[in-house]
């Protein structure tokens, strides 16, 4: 029988494969943001599985608002890469040393 | 839900409205008419300040009151907090119309983003559910990425925009983890339905406290403490000033407010797992931030590692879960506000045409130059270093009377103590502007409205600090003290 | 009741080998097309959680939409592979430490007491036939939660903005149409009657 635990599981493993592929890529700034999405997902997954067995729906609301900001998020976060790549000819992080910290 | 209602979130609207018609306007104006944004963008914050004053909730000491469902409450503590952030954004927009006019960046969209910026900033202040929680961080933090990247050419503007971006959606990515746990353990989005569920279920839920434990995570970032700390002197580096001057004060506010209301409002009944993990986080703020602070040489990561220490004063406020506590930290954060607004100032008026001052060295002999802003600049500096009658030190003064009221006197001294070490730096630059050389011998010049906000900044350092006890009242009754 | 679970280990593996897939892949189309996978293994997981609407949502808006800008950024930008596969290696070790004692804190929380047990959380009996998930969506969406609602419109407005402000330029030199001045156009602009004498043809 599926219980709420199998659906927490299956998000908790996204969850942290996201954060060991922002760990990996950390010069791959497309990856990463790639990373940041599955870091979403993993959060909707939780969202929709308590909603289901919870029996309420605001958790389904949050996730519809979630994906809307991570809509957003994303064409910000690709704006930003592209200026970056006009001004450096790269998005490679590690030339990116400019600023130190 | 009635017009009443409505009209709570009257000075929402307004600031909504006007940056809309701010983006309209602008497609009509010539090139050179573009002061009148500008004037639109100061009218607007005027009055959105009065909007918000002429609500009872100040005037008359109503407690709060909520709409929409409850998700959105207006109370004193928000009130007080909007004004002191409409009182910010009118000297940010005085100091930054003279460094976007210097460097050829005077376009509409600084203030469009700005006053959307604001707009979360307000939004997080009166959000009463982690959705609106969520949604009013992500407002400002998504107008303030690309206001951080506002300078195309630049390509340290971008790369730190870029840096900023990952690490902010990561920490918004923890925080969401964190909300999904409390709604789980809670079944609701509403910050006092989860505060009615912890007392009736008991506070003993492993998964609130995992939850807790991402939650913190995500509000430190935005407060920007060690070790979330990463991204705020790169940022500050990177950054425009006129985008600095911005991200170093208002959204600090907004930060306080979300904490207390998340933290107190909500999951007051976990306090003794949030405090020890607030008090790590501020004893080590402390404790980098100034020592860090003494390498920079350069004046923007100074000012940067200088406010991860003064957030890490906030935080020490924060922490017993007193009403005195959070009053002080209040206190703390709206002084902070007003003392970095004119640390860059500083910066934006040392830089002259196409080159933007960053090294200490161009603070040196500074008051050879002009021994007025000089002046002004040694009150900003006396009052960060915490040195009396400065208002500065009336903060720390408060802050660290409510630790210690608290029965944590350790935490107290060893603050103390990295205060004072920190007083160093700041002391340094006094130095620079008195005993040194200049190595630029320009008289530097502010058009009229730049000197006479600096002046009114300056007014406020000290005159906040000589009559102290006004503003700290304000802060204290806010949380019924 | 097996054929549920059937289900849900068979798009559960997909969406983690999906997931490994993108963290692990050198070239980045790779990479979303892996993503764009987890996304539909995500949205039949939804089904079977009776999110019927987040899960048309997270295949036509996610998959549809914020995919595809991915895939465009991605190859619009010409981007150099060879030094992005620098120091994968050296930080795989200390990556999969973390993911792992990340993976086992959260599974000990998750499996712990009980906590998420049927006695705490009982499976609730499916919805009838004629359940509308969306209507009961946009129900709440326009009464309680008008204000989100309204300021996540904002956020979107922010979004464009702030895309245009920080790509839209122009460069000198290029060619382009503006209709309205092509409109605006007069006679007297383009054609030019000239008076002359007519020719007397030759000879006559």
């Amino acid at each position: 029988m599926l219980t709420l635990a199998h659906f927490l599981t299956l998000g908790a493993i996204l969850f942290s494969l996201s954060i060991a592929g922002i760990f990996i890529n950390r010069k791959n700034i497309i990856i990463l943001l790639m990373c940041i999405e599955l870091m979403l997902l993993a959060v909707n997954m939780n969202f929709v599985a308590f909603s289901r067995f919870l029996g309420n729906l605001d958790g389904q609301i949050f996730v519809f608002f979630i994906l809307t900001v991570a809509a957003a998020e994303a064409g910000i976060g690709l704006a930003i890469l592209v200026v970056l790549f006009r001004n450096r000819q790269t998005i490679n992080v590690a030339e990116l040393d400019d600023l130190k910290g | 839900m009635n017009s009443a209602q409505l009209l709570l979130a009257a000075p929402e609207f307004w600031v909504l409205v006007m940056a809309c018609v701010i983006m309209i306007v602008d497609l009509f104006l010539r090139e050179e008419r573009r002061g009148i944004i500008h004037m639109l963008a100061m009218l607007t914050v005027i009055f959105a300040a009065i909007i918000t004053l002429r609500g009872d909730f100040l005037a008359n000491g109503l407690p709060s009151a909520s709409a929409f469902n409850d998700s959105f409450i207006r109370d004193p503590m928000g009130d007080v907090l909007k004004v002191f952030s409409f009182v910010l954004m009118g000297l940010i927009y005085t100091y930054s119309k003279f460094y976007l006019r210097n460097f050829k960046m005077f376009r509409a969209d600084f203030y469009t983003l700005s006053l959307f910026a604001l707009l979360g900033v307000m939004l997080l202040i009166s959000a009463n559910s982690m959705l609106m929680m969520y949604l009013g961080l992500e407002l400002i933090s998504l107008s303030v990425y690309a206001l951080v990247a506002f300078n195309r050419e630049s390509g340290r503007g971008s790369e730190s925009a870029m840096k900023y971006f990952v690490l902010g959606s990561m920490a918004s990515g923890m925080l969401l983890y964190g909300m999904s746990m409390i709604y789980g353990a809670t079944g609701s989005l509403l910050i006092p339905d989860i505060a009615e569920a912890i007392r009736v279920q008991g506070s003993d839920d492993i998964l609130l406290i995992f939850g807790l434990v991402f939650v913190v995570v995500g509000i430190a970032f935005k407060f920007g403490v060690v070790p979330f700390h990463m991204w705020i002197p790169d940022v500050y580096e990177g950054a425009p000033p006129a985008v600095t001057l911005f991200i170093s004060s208002v959204p600090k506010l907004a930060a306080f407010a979300m904490a207390y209301r998340f933290l107190s409002s909500g999951l007051g009944d976990l306090h003794i797992h949030w405090e020890s993990m607030l008090a790590s986080l501020a004893i080590l703020s402390i404790i980098l931030g100034n020592l860090a602070a003494i390498m920079q040489k350069n004046i923007k990561r100074m000012l940067a590692y200088s406010t991860i220490s003064h957030m890490g004063f906030v935080l020490l406020g924060l922490l017993p879960g007193t009403a005195f506590g959070f009053g002080a930290a209040m206190y703390y954060v709206i002084v902070y506000g007003i003392m970095s607004v004119a640390a860059f100032a500083m910066i934006i008026l040392l830089s002259s045409r196409g080159v933007e001052a960053e090294t200490l060295d161009d603070f040196k002999g500074l008051n050879q130059r002009n021994p007025y802003y000089a002046a002004i600049m040694g009150l900003v500096l006396f009052s960060m270093a915490g040195v009396p009658p400065m208002v500065g030190f009336f903060a720390k003064l408060m802050v660290l009377k409510a630790v210690v009221e608290a029965g944590m006197i350790w935490l107290a001294v060893s603050a103390v103590v990295f205060a004072v070490i920190g007083a160093f730096y700041y002391l340094r630059v006094v130095k620079y502007m008195y005993f040194d050389e200049p190595e630029n011998e320009t008289s530097i010049t502010a058009p009229v409205d730049f000197g006479a906000a600096l002046t009114l900044n300056g007014i406020m350092i000290i005159g906040l600090g000589i009559f102290s006890s006004s503003l700290i009242t304000i802060c204290m009754t806010s949380f019924g003290v | 009741m097996i054929v549920q679970e059937l289900i849900f280990y068979a798009f559960s593996l997909v969406m983690v080998f999906a997931a490994v897939a993108v963290i692990t892949v050198r070239n980045p189309v790779y990479a979303v097309l892996f993503l764009v996978l987890a996304f539909f293994s995500a949205a039949a997981i939804w089904m079977l959680l009776e999110a019927e609407f987040l899960a048309i949502i997270l295949v036509v808006v996610y998959v549809g939409a914020v995919m595809v800008l991915f895939l465009f950024v991605v190859m619009m930008l010409d981007i150099n592979l060879v030094p992005l596969k620098e120091g994968f290696i050296r930080y795989l070790p200390v990556a999969a430490i973390v993911a792992v004692a990340m993976a086992i804190e959260l599974l000990m929380v998750l499996w712990s007491r009980g906590r998420f047990g049927v006695d705490m959380f009982p499976v609730p009996p499916p919805h009838s036939a004629d359940y509308s998930n969306t209507r009961e969506l946009g129900e709440l969406l326009y009464s309680n939660y008008l204000l989100p609602f309204e300021v996540a419109g904002v956020v979107l407005l922010v979004a464009i903005i702030a895309a245009v402000a920080l790509t839209l330029r122009t460069r000198p030199g290029i060619k382009v149409q503006n209709p309205s001045v092509q409109v605006r156009t007069r006679r007297d602009a383009s054609v030019r009657l000239v008076k002359m004498k007519s020719e007397k043809p030759r000879g006559a």
